[in-house]
């Protein structure tokens, strides 16, 4: 391209040199033409002049011939411009006399050099009487064919400066006249081109123009010699000139002078100013031709560049999908055999027992060993099923957080109530910890957050051998927004751990980590999805770090919205709790219970001893504000409780309650619980537990006594309308229920429950047990048309969903239409009786 | 740059090529049926005639450099067109400036004229040369110049500077040589000798027209100096004195420079003025020269040696002496255009013309208003000049012209002959005044 471009220019170039060198040429040419022309319009004009002088000499001397005296004759001319001095000499005489009246002689005239015009003689050239260049001609007198004088014409070169040009080449040219014999210029410009000195002679005007060069001023005097004229380029004053040497009248006289190419060549300057411009445009044109293709070609470049980089982009992220894809399916098919395998083995646990259980069908004993491993496979199969359809669900986009309100004391206690006996199966310790935990009442999804708490612990001590440490830890963070708590919770053990590996793929779906050891554990592995999903649901974070055969570490950061209304502040207003002393030899257990408490409005001080406890007791007595509550840490080993809450109840009076916080249970804590109006609460501390066990302590200072909830051993006597297309599920129940010694009419579908009901007598059902997918009326309907009778009993008449559709958006729906409570099945026969109790004791 | 601004560039930049080409290919002159454009030139013209010098290429001639600005000045200022014509001798057997001028004065060849001395008193005889008191600028003229240029009553004559001759000497040769700058004729020959037994066999420069400054130093310094310059004056026009008694000392003593071989009066004799002696002095070789004011500023003659140059007075009894002779422009009596050349000349030597003159060529100015520093080599003799000491090279009041006399018989003690002849040339030039 390049090379392309500077071929193009040069040959541009050459084209635009050649021309211009060309028009140069001819214009040169013209001008030594046009010069030449000037010069010999001004020869013929001198030399007209000149033989006109001539002539007219011989006319004067053919008058003076025949003239009677030639002395008066020559005495009646008076000079003019042109003939200044007009004298006659005698032939044989040396003397003769001159118009002006002086004695004339040829003394001072050299006729040598043989100079003529029109035959007569010319002197050499010199300054005369009126101080100006002159020449004189010599005329013979003839008279009878006897030449008897001569008749000296004196003319002066000043005459001739009229007949020359005014103004030669815009007065931009030099013109003398040089006497050729002498070499002395003797007609000057007037006014010199630029006011300099003029020149003497020949050798002058070299000098002066710089003309140095020996041959070029040999071959001027060799033309100035033969009479030939010379036409040369030279610089005069730094612009090329041409000089000029122009014989007149045979080389006697000379034109002399330059001109400037300029002056010549002044259309010549304009044409090559045009080129020029021309040239310049076209280079411009050219330049900004190149530089547009440039611009247009780096912008093609860039596009294509781009195109290419996100097709490579898409190429990839096909790859990426298509081996996404690949492992999906991978997955899924592993999944599948799993699953296979997974569910194959319970299932054939309960075929397998079922068979035995009709074979053995008269051993009560292996019945029930038989059943119970039936329903232990049953309940695994559940579990499996439940989470298969979890992923499903979330995948699909279709679960729906329910934000309600709970506090992290509920969650905490859930979780370890379920986690803690795992643990201490597998001789595991678990810790909770919480700190910096600012609020506690949050608002949240607290199911999906215990979905995910127990996924991670449940994991923890399935990953955990025998004997391992599993820490639980939930940590208050920096607030973003005044309005969300933000909070991180830490699953550590130190388990099997995994390896990097199978890290990158914890959180995909149908994965589970392969090795001779977790093969031995049993799992969809669906769990990690199932929480990761959720977590980002909630729009928090989860990260793990582990390593293998050192344990894992599960990271779940949540941001759960604080609720505005602070009812439960009205609790401590009301119980007259207002400050709080907390002992503790752990400084950041003391911090957390001031943190917490803060929120609710309560003045919490910590001591760290005794006798800092003791301090700020005392300072009560010197009539500070008392405390309303104390409490102690029963785990720090350098405080004894018992002592500290003994010391204490001297000065502060037995309505303070005095509440022991513990980790290790309550074990051991009797002689400290005798002491008057003293509680125990577990580790880790929350205000609801607190204010609950305040209540509860206040509740048994007043006497009251809070009941027990009278559970019923069956349901005997209860009689159900139960809705249910299939008739095995029917079966079941309706076996279930007579087992507990209940009633129960089953009609196939909801249009024939509402009319069983509605035809039924008031009274005669303590419920109904509703499918929900069934022909006809689904339960929903049914409920709905159920509760639009106009009967007393059909607004009350609880009604509880019995469904396979177990989601919690089912039992939203349920509820929307009416019913009181939603069951999933497989029946619970323990979880159905509990429910039935509830609402009908509700009812009663 | 960016794409966005490009285009927008380059559009602009071909509108403007467009324009330019578009401008470069119009402008056709409207064009009537007679196609000869009428230039009658209305312009007065003034023909002055004046001296050249030898042209050298590429050096430009200050003093012409001051004379043509005052000329442009009065060109643009009146309106007239000024043409030159010049004269300079090829050598000492041509005809010299002097004498053409004589003869084209004389014969009304021209309308302005620049004329030496000798010529002015000439010529102010004869009467040719118009009377230019009248003139505006006249009368801002120091006394000392218009004295000089008085001739019959007449001011013939008015120089745009006060010319002043001096020794042009290589201070760095006297310092090599331990000589004190002469201020005697006894001194100066001192000098001389000196610098001849070490090696400088012809230590004065000198041409066939200056050697008179000598003469003229010495011959007037106490007529001009001692208090009684017009009665001595009155009795030389009266014949009570001769000229030839006060010239005979400097004769005496140019003789004897030439017969010591100091000067060499062959060459002198056939040297023009600088382009004998210049050459010598700026290489020099020789420690002496004598020349005008102006020439220590021109580069065509002393204005860039390659030495210390100092000029000084000429020995004289009374010290260094200055020589001041007055050119002067005249306008011719029966010039044909007498009206533009007397406008011409009030211009050229008005105060405005006289100024740019003398700074342009740092001359003294003849008008008492105009004043211009010298140059440091000039400080001698500028020195002396303040304190009015000098000698006039010529003096309209003395019948016998001076400037141009002297010179002719300097040039015949050149040529040989004795000092007693030139005394007696005198004698007879004085008789010929008192004759008349």
């Amino acid at each position: 391209m390049l090379l392309s471009i500077i071929l193009v220019f040069c040959i541009l170039g050459a084209v635009v040199f050649s021309v211009a060198r060309k028009i140069s040429l001819e214009m040169s040419a013209s001008a030594i033409q046009n010069l030449s022309e000037s010069l010999d319009l001004i020869e013929c004009t001198i030399e007209a002049i000149l033989n006109k002088e001539a002539e007219f000499q011989k006319l004067m001397a053919q008058k003076a011939a025949v003239a009677d005296n030639p002395k008066e004759y020559i005495a009646s001319y008076s000079k003019n411009q042109t003939m200044v001095k007009i004298s006659l000499i005698r032939a044989g005489e040396t003397e003769g006399i001159s118009n002006t009246g002086e004695t004339f002689s040829e003394e001072g005239l050299d006729f040598s050099a043989g100079g003529a015009i029109d035959g007569l003689l010319v002197s050499r050239s010199y300054m005369n009487y009126m101080g100006t260049w002159a020449y004189t001609m010599k005329c013979p007198v003839e008279k009878d064919g006897q030449e008897i004088g001569a008749l000296y014409v004196e003319y002066v070169y000043d005459s001739l400066d009229k007949s020359l040009p005014n103004g030669f080449y815009d007065e931009k040219a030099m013109l003398y006249i040089m006497d050729a014999e002498s070499q002395r210029m003797v007609l000057k410009p007037k006014g010199m081109g630029e006011r300099s000195a003029g020149h003497l002679n020949l050798e002058d005007f070299f000098r002066a123009n710089d003309i140095l060069e020996n041959d070029l001023q040999a071959e001027v005097s060799d033309c100035v010699k033969n009479g030939k004229n010379m036409m040369f380029y030279h610089d005069i004053r730094g612009k090329s000139s041409l000089i000029y040497m122009w014989s007149v009248n045979n080389g006697t006289i000379y034109l002399i002078g330059y001109v400037p190419i300029e002056a010549i060549q002044q259309e010549g300057r304009t044409v090559n100013h045009n080129i020029f411009v021309v040239v310049v445009v076209m280079l411009i044109s050219f330049f900004l031709c190149c530089l547009l293709y440039y611009l247009n070609h780096r912008q093609h470049n860039r596009l294509r560049k781009e195109r290419e980089a996100e097709r490579e982009i898409h190429n990839r992220q096909l790859a990426e999908a298509l081996q996404t894809a690949q492992a999906a399916s991978n997955s899924k098919t592993m999944f599948l055999s799993n699953m296979s395998h997974d569910i194959r083995t319970p299932m054939n646990a309960v075929l397998g027992f079922a068979t035995l259980l009709e074979k053995d069908a008269e051993n009560p004993e292996k019945v029930r060993e038989y059943t119970k491993k039936i329903m232990a496979s049953g309940q695994h199969l559940l579990g499996l099923i439940n989470d298969i359809l979890d992923v499903s669900k979330i995948e699909s986009g279709k679960v729906v957080l329910a934000i309600e309100e709970f506090t992290l004391n509920d969650l905490v206690s859930s979780v370890d109530a379920i986690i803690r006996p795992m643990a201490n199966a597998k001789e595991q310790t678990f810790e909770i910890e919480v700190t910096n935990i600012a609020h506690e009442y949050l608002q949240g999804d607290e199911t999906r957050i215990n979905q995910i708490l127990l996924n991670l612990l449940s994991n923890a001590v399935k990953y955990t051998p025998q004997g391992g440490n599993i820490w639980f830890r939930i940590i208050g963070l920096k607030q973003r927004s005044s309005q969300y708590e933000h909070i991180r919770i830490e699953v550590e053990d130190n388990g099997y751990g995994m390896t990097k590996e199978y890290l990158a793929t914890i959180f995909d779906a149908f994965t589970r980590a392969e090795n001779s050891t977790t093969n031995k554990v049993q799992g969809t592995g669906l769990g990690m999805a199932i929480t990761k999903n959720i977590v980002e649901l909630m729009g928090g974070t989860i990260d793990v770090s582990s390593e293998v055969n050192q344990g894992s570490l599960f990271r779940v950061d949540l941001e759960l919205r604080i609720p505005q209304e602070q009812k439960y502040k009205r609790f401590w207003e009301e119980s007259g709790i207002a400050r709080v002393l907390a002992v503790s030899g752990n400084a950041e257990s003391g911090k957390n219970i001031q943190m917490l408490m803060k929120d609710v409005g309560i003045t919490v001080h910590t001591a760290f001893d005794r006798e800092e406890a003791m301090c700020l007791v005392a300072d009560c007595g010197r009539g500070k504000e008392g405390y309303d509550a104390v409490l102690l840490d029963w785990d720090t080993p350098e405080c004894n409780a018992v002592w500290i809450a003994e010391e204490i109840r001297k000065t502060l009076p037995d309505t303070v309650p005095i509440l022991f916080l513990t980790a290790r249970g309550f074990e051991g804590m009797e002689d400290a619980l005798c002491i008057k109006n003293t509680g125990a609460l577990s580790k880790p501390f929350f205000v609801s537990a607190f204010e609950e066990k305040i209540s509860q302590m206040q509740a048994k200072k007043d006497g009251a006594v809070p009941q027990e909830p009278v559970e019923h051993e069956n349901l005997e006597g209860m009689r159900f309308l139960a809705a249910e297309d299939n008739e095995i599920n029917a079966e079941i129940l309706r076996e279930i229920l007579s087992i507990e010694g209940a009633d129960c009419e089953i009609v196939e579908n909801g249009k024939l429950a509402v009319e069983c009901f509605e035809a039924a007598a008031q009274g005669t059902f303590d419920a109904i047990l509703m499918d929900v997918q069934m022909p006809v009326m689904n339960g929903y309907d049914a409920t709905r048309a159920i509760r639009a009778l106009k009967r007393e009993d059909a607004k009350e008449i609880p009604i509880i969903a019995m469904t396979a559709n177990a989601f919690a958006e089912d039992e939203k729906e349920a509820l929307a239409a009416g019913m009181n409570i939603h069951l999933a099945k497989p029946i619970d026969i323990t979880l159905l009786r509990k429910v039935i109790k509830q609402c009908v004791h509700r009812k009663e | 740059m960016k794409k966005s601004s490009i285009r927008p560039f380059a559009a602009v930049c071909l509108a403007g090529a467009v324009v330019v080409l578009m401008t470069a290919c119009t402008g056709a002159p409207k064009l009537g049926n007679n196609l000869v454009s009428s230039d009658e030139d209305s312009k007065s013209t003034v023909r002055m005639f004046s001296p050249m010098e030898k042209t050298q290429p590429d050096v430009d001639n200050v003093a012409r450099s001051a004379s043509d600005k005052t000329v442009v000045m009065a060109e643009e200022a009146l309106g007239v067109s000024v043409d030159y014509i010049t004269y300079t001798a090829e050598n000492y057997q041509d005809k010299t400036y002097d004498e053409v001028a004589l003869d084209r004065a004389r014969n009304d060849m021209d309308d302005l004229y620049l004329l030496n001395p000798d010529v002015i008193q000439i010529l102010g005889e004869e009467g040719k040369l118009m009377d230019l008191s009248g003139l505006e600028s006249a009368k801002n003229l120091r006394d000392v110049v218009k004295t000089a240029n008085v001739v019959n009553g007449k001011l013939v004559a008015i120089p745009q500077e006060v010319v002043a001759y001096g020794l042009f000497i290589n201070k760095d040769m006297f310092d090599q040589y331990n000589l004190e700058l002469p201020e005697t004729p006894e001194d100066f020959l001192e000098c001389c000798r000196v610098f001849q037994e070490n090696g400088i066999e012809t230590p004065v420069g000198a041409n066939r027209w200056w050697l008179e400054t000598f003469v003229l130093a010495q011959a007037y310094a106490d007529l001009y100096n001692g208090g009684n310059t017009e009665a001595e004056i009155a009795a030389l026009n009266s014949g009570e004195r001769k000229y030839s008694d006060y010239m005979r000392p400097g004769f005496e003593f140019l003789q004897e420079l030439i017969d010591c071989g100091y000067i060499d009066a062959k060459k002198a004799y056939v040297s023009e003025a600088i382009d004998g002696e210049g050459p010598d002095f700026l290489a020099q070789k020789t420690p002496i020269v004598m020349a005008y004011w102006g020439a220590a500023n021109t580069e065509t003659a002393y204005g860039n040696p390659d030495f210390n140059m100092l000029v000084i007075g000429f020995p004289s009894s009374r010290g260094q002496m200055p020589v001041m002779p007055m050119t002067g422009f005249a306008v011719g009596a029966n010039a044909e255009h007498a009206e533009d050349a007397m406008r011409t000349l009030d211009v050229m030597v008005s105060d405005e013309a006289l100024q740019v003159y003398s700074e342009t060529n740092k001359v003294i100015s003849p008008s008492k208003n105009v004043e211009v520093e010298c140059i440091p080599a000039l400080k001698p003799l500028n020195d002396r000049i303040n304190e009015n000491v000098y000698v006039l090279g010529a003096n309209a009041n003395m019948k016998l012209e001076q400037w141009g006399n002297t010179c002719l018989i300097v040039r015949e003690l050149l040529n040989g002959a004795t000092v007693d002849e030139c005394m007696a040339e005198f004698d007879r030039l004085q008789e010929e005044t008192l004759e008349h």
